[in-house]
């Protein structure tokens, strides 16, 4: 598992795990992200049963299990939060915050130990350490209840399945051009977003942040100018395609 | 591929549902044999005798059915517990071969993991024997069963005109304990592939 650091200053750190080499042939490729400030930490979409082990031994040669005090799920899906039920066994004193929406659904993939903290639709702050994250409402992109977090100081969007691309595990980290990556972008983009309105309430809410890195659960990430050069593609996008073939 | 013990102990409780299912039709059978035999009167005395006999081995069957689907299903959970914590065991041994700075953090997690586990399959073992020994109680039932389908021939035998019926219901009861032994048995086949499972 590849670990990146994204940002460091001092014991504030964004890391991101991804591009596993020894990931099984057929699951797509996720990116996870764990933000560490003082003696805690939070995981962002901790990923899929298959991942758990080499994300965990990753995890580990940054803090010790003891720091990885909290947890976050995006959303109910497989790729985002399946390895709970070994997580549970890992970090029985950690929480877990995932949108309210999913509690019962999420709580399928096993946890007894860990604490479920529901996010209200309208998102709420969560400190960390020193730092204080914003979980931003991303309604129905693509899940029916969602979320994305936006760090202030590190000035970082995890953007979840906005911006996603998929592509090969030996793809470079950072959009270079936005020509090139766009082609990777769009289908996801039309056929998994479900609703215009929804996708033009969280540009709008996006616009609103400062943004030096947006960091997708798939593919690669965003900086200046292509964070606002996608927001402005994404804006002319039409979403919600199937039900129009 | 071996079938997980999760599997075998929810499928020797499906065969204990249906081992009931067939005791709720034998009480049944006995409730007919006594108002047949109460309508027959001093000819099948012994029948009615011997009703009673098939009314107490229902109830016995169905409340012994009752018990072991009761422990089969426990021990159905506790196998996919045992599955659970087996499972994050065998990740956190190969996390321990990756040399990670803080696999020492883990230490609490990774000894109070094994520890479930070790409970577990105690548990499971003694649940599992438990499970073989209600079997076996579960059969002799089913010899108790045959004596009485014998004795209810017997007797018809010697029921007059009620001779018939009285047989048709003595044969009911030797297709019922057939039907029983029949769910017990492949009970005991599924608990004696255990040995060849892993949690």
């Amino acid at each position: 598992m590849l670990a990146t650091t994204l940002y460091e200053d001092g014991d504030h750190r964004w890391i991101m795990f991804a591009r596993d080499p020894q990931k099984a042939e057929g699951i797509i490729d996720t990116n996870q992200y764990m933000v560490q400030s003082g003696d805690q930490a939070i995981l962002l979409d901790p990923g899929g049963i298959e991942l758990f082990a080499p994300m965990l031994s990753a995890v580990l040669k940054f803090v010790p299990a003891e720091h990885i005090t909290h947890l976050f799920a995006s959303h109910q899906d497989p790729d985002i939060i399946s390895s709970l039920g070994l997580w549970d066994q890992a970090l029985p004193n950690a929480k877990l915050y995932s949108p309210w929406l999913w509690e019962s659904f999420i709580r399928h993939f096993g946890m007894e130990k860990i604490e479920f903290c529901a996010i209200p639709d309208e998102g709420m702050t969560l400190n960390i350490g020193r730092i204080q994250l914003q979980f931003i409402p991303a309604h129905y992109l693509h899940s029916s209840g969602n979320f994305h977090v936006y760090d202030p100081k590190a000035k970082i969007l995890m953007s979840g399945d906005v911006g996603a691309a998929m592509e090969s595990t030996d793809a470079p980290l950072w959009v270079d051009t936005m020509s090139t990556h766009i082609p990777k972008m769009r289908k996801f983009h039309q056929r998994w977003m479900p609703s215009n309105e929804a996708k033009l309430d969280w540009i709008r809410r996006a616009r609103q942040l400062d943004i030096q890195i947006m960091a997708p659960q798939h593919g690669r990430l965003f900086q200046p100018p292509h964070v606002q050069e996608f927001l402005n593609w994404f804006e002319d996008l039409p979403v919600g395609i199937a039900i129009k073939g | 591929m071996a079938t997980p013990i999760f599997v075998t102990a929810a499928s020797i409780a499906a065969e204990l549902h249906q081992a009931m299912l067939e005791a709720k039709g034998l009480a049944l059978t006995a409730k007919n044999a006594r108002a047949l035999a109460v309508r027959a009167g001093s000819k099948t005395v012994g029948f009615k005798a011997i009703t009673h006999f098939i009314d107490e081995l229902a109830s016995d069957i169905i409340r012994q059915s009752q018990y072991i689907n009761g422990v089969s299903e426990h021990l159905s959970h506790n196998a996919v517990a045992l599955w659970r914590a087996s499972t994050a065991a065998e990740k956190f041994d190969w996390i321990a071969t990756q040399h990670s700075d803080n696999i020492a953090s883990l230490h609490h997690a990774m000894q109070s993991c094994y520890q479930q586990r070790e409970a577990l399959s105690h548990t499971l073992s003694r649940g599992l024997r438990e499970l073989e020994q209600q079997l076996e109680e579960g059969d002799k039932h089913i010899r108790t069963a045959n004596l009485i389908a014998t004795s209810s021939k017997v007797e018809a035998a010697s029921a007059g005109d009620f001779r018939n019926q009285l047989e048709v219901i003595a044969q009911n009861i030797t297709d019922t304990a057939d039907k029983i032994r029949a769910h017990l048995s492949q009970a005991r086949r599924l608990l004696g592939q255990r040995q060849k499972h892993t949690p």
